[in-house]
Parts: structure tokens; sequence; C-alpha cells
């Protein structure tokens, strides 16, 4: 019985990346011109550490945008809290904030998964 | 004797008793989990493939919203390896999306409704819940001719966009 709880449980072991609000909004910050939102982002992904992020417009262009790191160490369990600035004149065109996982070579078995997940303006 | 007592103790904590509030809040998110790892088998020379039929696993990722209705999912199998040997040849890919387990009777449409474009499955999340999605994967080399000895990585990518 120990034998199948034990292969039970490596069969349901999961790693996740987890991003909130799911709506952001962007607010006047303390500089001039520039506005700003904050997002947290949760790593329990046991074979990712560095997450990317990036801004986009409704299509998925990217806009231009200033934030402390746009390459994120979370370690494993992990949580960040990411301030993203973006220009008054872009306010407009923002739509998306999106953290996407960046595999490690070495991590990476045959078929490795990047997650990606997108907040929106609301 | 008894009713004094309860008498008292009622009194005494009707005397103390305060209201403390427990207050949340569920805030709607989206979690992409990975649950299996997939791993390309060699049915052929020429071929590598997750089937379960060649030898291969076929990854699996879970999706959970907390919410009904605020998020897409889209998955993308692979078109090019990250890792490989030189190919100095054509790679013909495949690869499908199938909704493999859900946490909700509600998602049982998730396949028949999902819009398929390129290589991304899209799927509208419209029930708050699990959905687990199970993703196959396969190559094939020219025209029968033997893939190189050596690492093949390829990957697979999972999102969630809020609507």
């Amino acid at each position: 019985m120990w034998k199948w709880l034990f292969i039970s449980l490596f069969a349901t072991q999961a790693y996740a990346h987890e991003m909130t609000p799911t709506y952001f909004e962007l607010k006047p910050s303390l500089y001039d011109n520039v506005y700003v939102t904050q997002l947290s982002l949760f790593n329990k992904r046991q074979d990712v550490e560095y997450y990317e992020v990036n801004v986009y417009d409704e299509n998925f262009n990217p806009i231009a945008f200033a934030t402390k790191d746009k390459v994120l160490k979370v370690p494993t369990y992990g949580k960040s809290i990411l301030e993203i600035y973006v220009r008054r004149k872009d306010v407009d065109e923002v739509t998306y904030v999106c953290t996407q996982s960046m595999l490690l070579k070495e991590n990476v078995g045959s078929t490795g998964v990047t997650s990606r997940i997108c907040s929106r303006l609301k | 004797m008894l009713k004094r007592t309860l008498l008292l103790t009622v009194l005494a904590t009707g005397v103390s008793a305060n209201e403390t509030p427990i207050t949340g809040n569920v805030q709607s998110s989206c979690s992409i989990y990975t649950t299996q790892e997939g791993v390309y088998g060699n049915p052929s020379i020429d071929e590598l493939s997750t089937k379960v039929a060649d030898g291969g696993v076929n990854p699996v990722v879970r999706v959970d919203t907390s919410q009904a209705g605020y998020y897409t999912a889209k998955i993308t199998t692979p078109t090019q390896f990250s890792t490989s040997p030189t190919l100095n040849d054509v790679l013909n890919w495949t690869g499908d999306v199938n909704v493999n387990q859900v946490s909700d009777v509600g998602m049982a449409n998730y396949d028949a409704d999902k819009i398929t474009y390129n290589t991304t499955h899209e799927y509208d999340l419209t029930v708050a819940g699990s959905t687990w999605f199970e993703i196959e994967s396969g190559v094939t080399y020219g025209v029968d001719k033997p893939l190189p000895g050596g690492t093949y990585v390829a990957k697979v990518v999972a999102e969630c966009i809020a609507k």
C-alpha cells in the first residue's frame, strides 16, 4: 500500500506559476508623467527560478516600460512584487502585463513547459 | 449549584464578549501547473513522438482559475527544438492538445469549443476550477532520414491571458 501511495504522490507532483491581480490599474507615480502599477508573482515551479516581465498593447506589441529587473529571480515558493512604470503617453496603449518563465537549459527535460500569465488593464 | 455555575459562566463570557470579524477576499487568479513533463520516444529512425504508443510521455499542464470567465488558456505545441544536434533537413512537426481531466462537469465542452490556429489551441475558461491539458508533439525528419544521435529538447508554451 505504501508503494502505491509513494507512486501516487509522485504522479500528482505539480509546479505552478501564479500572478495577481487579474486586472491591474495604472496610477500616477511620484515621477512626473510616469504611471505605475503593482503585481505579485508567486513561483511554485521547482524547475524555474527566472521570469521575464513584458508590457504589451492589445495586439501584443511590446510597449516601453521600466521596472527594477526585467528578468526576475524568484526562488521556488518565493513571491515577488513587480512595480511597472510606463510613460503617460503610453498609458492608453497598455493592455497586458505578462510574466513568462525562463527555463534553464540544464533543467529542461525532453519537452519543457514555458508558462506565461498575462494580467489586463482594468 | 450547577445552575449558579452556569449562570456565572454565561455572565462572565457575556461581559467580555467581543465580536471578532474574520474577513476574506477571493480575488481572481490563474495558475499554470506542469503536472507531467513530456518525453520524446523514438519509434522509427526519422521520428520523435511523445505518444505513449511510440514510447514517449505526453506532457500535461493544469490550469486553475479561481473565478469563471476571467481568462483564456492558450497552449502552443512546439515547432522547433531548443536543443538538438545539427539538423540539415526539413522537420515536419505535428501537435495536438486535448482536455484529459476536469474538476467540473461544466468544462466538458472545452475541447469542442476550442479555437485552433497555427499550432495554438485556445480555450475559453468559462468555469472556475482546474483543467488538465494533455499535449502531443511529434516530428519527422526529412524523408525517412535518420535523426542524428544526441539530445532533443522542445518547449510547449502554456499561457493564461486575462480577458
